[in-house]
């Protein structure tokens, strides 16, 4: 009895002992955080790197403690990140080895730090202060760090417009997000009103013939460099059974009509319509053996894609084949569209093609029905209206809220080799769609590198929260209405937006939005300008089209512009009534000089020509705009290389003058397309 | 341990008036300050003064009411503390487990205590049922304390189950919504039963907050109040019962 | 008897007063009262110790599970996102798993409410308090005839609803009381067997049922609730 006890008080002092010591251990992991050393660490560093006596004991003095943001604008959210980040606004901790390096100075930092936090542009999770948690490193985690390379995709979860100035990736990624059509398929807010350019195919049997319909549906790329149409990878069968429902498809009856009528139409002059081409500026859009912008398509084997009658009615009028082209529709003489057909059919074609790439297939009724059921399980009709009733409903799965989804959530599938990131299955995804599994029905766009990486940044900064109210876009930045009635048909016609940006639409082959246009440039400018539009930049390849615009068209565009297109941030006279020439205008000449502005103007017989030429901008400018572009260029467009210099309001003032009483020594001829 | 001046101090400690008000029975080992410990004890006086050699053994009883009566001590001490960091309201019920993990001391461990101790009960309170009635033993006289044994199970469970919400995290959202969803089936009352359960039609803040108090006061409550019953019942019906090849106990002639 | 004065109780403490009362008792009418041989230690320290090893163990135990293992936590309650499969806690999957073969109310309220009373009613049920083992004492043929039926009516019952988790424990609990007969010279899983009682037998049918309906539930249950095995990865849409 005596032993048993015994025995058992021993295994109780045992037990007790590895009792005590068993809860004692988390009291000792809680004393020994990660970050207590980091701050540590940081403690020191400060004290090195301090410059003086005072900053070192400030440093020394640090506690150490959990800091953290309180966003009150991000739904009360709190980020504790500079709990370990310590020196993100301390200037003596720039290029300080990580953690403590401060933060790059951007839009944002620092003067933003204490309202926006970090995770509002960078992802990850903010409550967190053990850093795996913090970044978010495991494939569950529900808000991981979005990696450096994309992080613009953090600019965007606010700035939800197509352009972000200062974030050009991001800009970048939403277009070619627009430019390859996404949008057709996958619903995104804000887009919703998204219609493909791709044509209805409402033409294609009185328009090509059956060889070339095949060639193109096995890779459209290979027919022309520039499509937008990305590759199916579809089986011979499926190709035969599309082409077959094309050809069955009834063609539009004034399309027909137009068609007919053009292909009756005598031969024209090719040597003319040689000069039409390259005076009316084609190239700025299309290409020819890949010289030109490349927005549209590859014209050196035009001849060989579509027949005489299509062409001549196309180019004619473009909007009645295609109401959502890009393309303008030119004042061509009748003559000149035969001329400029007849170039076509002298010099660009395929001399390589098969004998009958333009013969029209004989079509088989079975292969057409099923044809027309793979027509609608592939998707097409998401792009090429079929004419049978809009869809409401997108192919493809919804992208809101991609940029949040969990990486665990994703199905990886085949993709072993991908990291478990939200970044690496989106990239993969966009590169090569269809080898995660097999049935996707995603086709292959052959995204490279960096376009890859700009739509990634563009995708992740689809956000599931909605923008903070405090962020919201002010009434100023609501998109630049175009107008309606005859100047909205002519902006129509024209397609100026196909080249220009107003307001948040509009393409980016131009360089010159047409946002605030009417503060910009002089009206009587302006309207011989739209009516033979010259060079301003000789540098650039994409010139402004000769459309032949009549006078009283151009006069009524000139007008809406100066009355529509006004910024009221922009002074009309930044001379305050006092003629110009009151402004110390030498002074400005002096300021023009010694800044370098000639390394890029011509002004008189020499200067750099990669800004436009200054020497008659007192003809072009108005002032007012002029002095606001002094003051800072990069506030018209994000990509302007012209510095900003910082100039003082005196001295803009003074180069405005100067620029403003330049008198034309040597007027500038108005010079013709590109030779 | 055993150190002289240990020991000295431990007997002048003894020795003291304080200690002698606290503590009436004497230091030395006899069978008289036995008993005395166990019955000057209001903690311990459920306990017999003698008890049967054999119902210690371990495949007696496997301990396994002892492991989940340890398991019921661990989630009182743990749960208390972790009261004192959480608010029953949405959104803040999920961002105070965030807190406990990234700020508050030792608040991760309270609550991987809580919650791997809570599972822990469960499974004890079932493995002990399956003991109890291999072993036979809810045979007269304990018909009555096996009944109090089945009220235990369903309330540790109710406990477990309504403590699965409060972290308002997606399992515990359907988790508790696919259970209330099984509530529903019952006939003629289920839709209100589930009503009452959460509330509301759904698994909202207001069911947040009646698992909440549920959690903390209600269910804890009746859970000690059927506990003393069944503790107690132990000792009047004659003491643990092991494997039922042992004879039929005879309870009165016998009590020490 | 009627020689004896009317009884008039005594309320005094007064040992005088009351005295001791002696009974006398013929040896054939003597009340059974077994004494018990069982030797009785002290329970300080014997049982008390214990109870504090016990108490010590366990939080050893627990504490280093809340060392090693985190409590989990998923995202933020979100009831537009539901998680695919949405699994209740597992000591309530059994029940789901049955909810995947019967109607709702049978299983989510019929079948845990006769649980539940027939775990209540257990220690009043007659048949337990006098039932032998089995295949013991009682008519074999009988015994044969009422299990194969019972078995098979319950293994059609469950076949008939899809539920194989259910009917193939049950045939082999049923197998396992065949085999059972006359196990009483067999090896000790035998002997073992052959001692359990009806009563016993119909609880190890229900543990092994529960347990199996869990385990399935825990483990092999994916998207949909279909069947998946547990080290493919779980991918949620």
């Amino acid at each position: 009895m005596k032993t048993d006890s015994l025995k058992l008080r021993r295994v109780l002092a045992i037990t007790s002992v590895i009792f005590l010591f068993a809860l004692a251990i988390s009291p000792a992991k809680n004393y020994f955080r990660e970050y207590r050393s980091i701050q540590e660490h940081f403690r020191k560093l400060g004290t090195s790197r301090a410059r003086s006596l005072k900053e070192a004991q400030a440093y020394q003095n640090h506690p150490v403690a959990i800091n953290q943001i309180w966003m009150r604008d991000f739904d009360n959210r709190v980020d504790r990140c500079t709990t370990c980040h310590q020196g993100v606004s301390d200037a003596t901790m720039a290029k300080a080895p990580e953690p403590h390096r401060q933060h790059p100075s951007t839009a944002h930092t620092p003067s933003d730090i204490e309202r926006m936090g970090c995770t509002s542009c960078h992802n990850g999770e903010g409550l967190a202060t053990v850093r795996a948690d913090a970044h978010g490193t495991t494939a569950d985690s529900a808000s991981p760090l979005t990696p450096l390379v994309n992080i613009e995709a953090g600019c965007g979860r606010c700035h939800t417009t197509d352009v972000v100035p200062q974030a050009a990736l991001l800009s970048r990624g939403r277009a070619l997000i627009t430019k390859a059509g996404c949008y057709a398929c996958h619903s995104v807010r804000g887009h919703e009103q998204f219609r493909s350019e791709a044509p209805p195919l409402n033409s294609i049997a009185v328009k090509t013939g059956g060889e070339w319909v095949r060639q193109w549906l096995k890779d459209p790329r290979a027919m022309d460099p520039n499509s937008t149409m990305p590759n199916f990878q579809l089986e011979p069968q499926q190709i035969e059974e599309l082409a077959n429902y094309l050809f069955s498809r009834p063609v539009k009856l004034e399309l027909a009509a137009a068609i007919a009528a053009a292909s009756a139409e005598a031969p024209g002059d090719a040597v003319n319509g040689k000069k039409v081409f390259s005076e009316s500026r084609c190239i700025s859009c299309h290409t020819v053996e890949g010289k030109g912008n490349g927005s549209a398509p590859e014209l050196s084997k035009v001849a060989s894609m579509a027949s005489r009658g299509w062409l001549l009615a196309f180019i004619r009028d473009p909007h009645a084949f295609s109401p959502e082209t890009r393309m303008p529709r030119y004042h061509f003489s009748d003559s000149e569209s035969r001329d400029l057909v007849a170039y076509f059919e002298s010099e660009f074609k395929d001399f390589g093609a098969p004998e009958g790439i333009l013969n029209p297939l004989h079509v088989n009724q079975t292969l057409a029905e099923k044809g027309a059921k793979a027509f609608r399980s592939l998707g097409c009709f998401s792009c090429h209206d079929p004419g049978q009733g809009t869809i409401k409903e997108k192919f493809g799965p919804d992208l809101n809220g991609l940029g949040d989804k969990r990486a665990a959530s994703l199905d990886f599938g085949r993709r072993i080799d991908l990291n478990r990131t939200l970044a690496a299955w989106t990239t993969a995804k966009l590169s090569d769609p269809r080898s995660f599994s097999a049935g996707l029905k995603m086709p292959t766009y052959g995204f490279k590198g960096d376009d890859t990486r700009a739509i990634v940044t563009a995708l992740l900064s689809l956000g599931s929260q909605p923008v903070p109210e405090a962020f919201h876009p002010s009434p100023g930045g609501t998109p630049t209405p175009i107008p309606g009635g005859a100047i909205g048909k002519l902006v129509q016609q024209y397609r100026c937006l196909s080249c220009h940006q107003i307001g948040t639409q509009g393409g980016d082959i131009s360089t010159a939005p047409l946002t605030f246009e009417g503060s910009k440039v002089k009206r009587d400018w302006l309207v011989n300008y739209l009516m033979v539009s010259f060079t301003i930049r000789p540098i650039l390849e994409e010139r402004m089209p000769i459309f032949r615009i009549p006078r009283d068209e151009a006069e009524k565009l000139a007008d809406a512009m100066t009355s529509f297109y006004v910024n009221p941030a922009i002074p009309e006279d930044p001379f305050a009534g006092r003629p110009a020439s009151d402004q110390n205008a030498a002074e400005g000449q002096r300021l023009f000089v010694s800044n370098g502005c000639r390394a890029c103007h011509i002004v008189g017989a020499s200067g750099g020509y990669y800004g436009p030429p200054l020497t008659d901008a007192s003809s072009r400018l108005k002032p007012g705009w002029t002095f606001k572009w002094l003051k800072g260029p990069q506030a018209w467009r994000a990509d302007v290389r012209c510095p900003n210099y910082g100039f003082t309001d005196t001295d803009a003032l003074r180069l405005t003058a100067y620029l403003e009483t330049l008198r034309a020594t040597s007027a500038q001829k108005p010079s013709g397309g590109k030779k | 341990m055993n150190t002289p001046s240990l020991d000295s101090l431990g007997l002048w400690l003894r020795g003291t008036s304080v200690y002698r008000s606290i503590v009436r029975h004497g230091s030395t080992e006899t069978n008289r300050n036995r008993s005395l410990i166990v019955f000057e004890n209001l903690f311990l006086h459920v306990h017999p003064v003698k008890v049967r050699e054999k119902t210690l053994r371990f495949k007696h009883t496997y301990w396994l009411g002892g492991i989940t009566i340890v398991c019921l001590v661990v989630l009182v001490a743990t749960g208390v503390p972790l009261m004192f960091y959480y608010h029953p309201s949405v959104p803040q019920a999920y961002q105070d487990m965030k807190e406990l993990k990234y700020v508050v001391d030792n608040g991760i461990f309270l609550r991987n205590l809580h919650r791997w101790g809570a599972h822990l009960m469960v499974f004890g309170a079932f493995l002990h049922m399956l003991r109890v009635f291999y072993h036979g033993a809810y045979q007269p006289p304990r018909q009555f304390n096996w009944v109090v044994g089945v009220f235990l199970l369903v309330l540790t469970l109710f406990l477990s189950y309504t403590g699965y919400l409060l972290p308002w995290d997606q399992l515990a959202f359907w988790g508790v919504s696919v259970g209330t969803n099984m509530a529903r089936e019952a006939p003629v009352i289920g839709d209100k039963l589930r009503f009452f359960l959460l509330g509301g039609n759904a698994v909202s803040e207001n069911a947040l907050l009646r698992f909440y108090v549920l959690h903390c006061v209600v269910l804890p409550v009746v859970l000690f109040m059927f506990l003393g019953v069944h503790i107690w019942r132990i000792r009047k019906d004659g003491g643990v019962k092991g494997p039922s090849e042992d004879a039929p106990d005879v309870f009165h002639e016998d009590e020490p | 008897m009627s020689a004896l004065p009317p009884l008039s109780p005594v309320e005094s403490n007064d040992p005088v007063e009351v005295p001791r009362r002696v009974a006398l008792v013929r040896p054939d009418a003597r009340p059974s009262i077994r004494r018990s041989s069982d030797k009785f230690v002290m329970a300080y320290p014997h049982l008390i110790i214990r109870e504090v090893i016990l108490f010590q163990v366990v939080v050893i135990f627990l504490t280093i599970m809340a060392l090693i293992f985190n409590a989990p936590l998923e995202g933020i309650a979100n009831p537009v996102e539901t998680p695919n499969p949405a699994k209740a806690p597992w000591y309530f999957l059994g029940m789901q798993e049955l909810l995947h073969y019967f109607p709702p109310f049978v299983a989510g309220v019929l079948i845990p409410g006769l649980v539940v009373v027939a775990l209540a009613v257990i220690p009043y049920a007659r048949i337990n308090l006098t039932a032998g083992p089995l295949w013991k004492g009682s008519d074999e043929k009988k015994t044969t005839l009422a299990v194969a039926g019972v078995a098979s009516v319950l293994v059609l019952f469950f076949g008939g609803f899809q539920c194989w988790a259910a009917a193939v424990p049950t045939a082999a609990v049923a197998g396992a009381m065949f085999m059972a007969r006359g196990g009483s010279n067999g090896g000790r899983w035998k002997q073992a067997m052959a001692r359990l009682t009806l009563p016993q037998w119909i609880m190890t049918w229900f543990v092994v049922l529960a347990t199996v309906l869990t385990i399935i539930g825990t483990y092999f249950r994916g998207p949909g609730w279909s069947f998946v095995w547990p080290w493919t990865r779980m991918v949620h849409s």
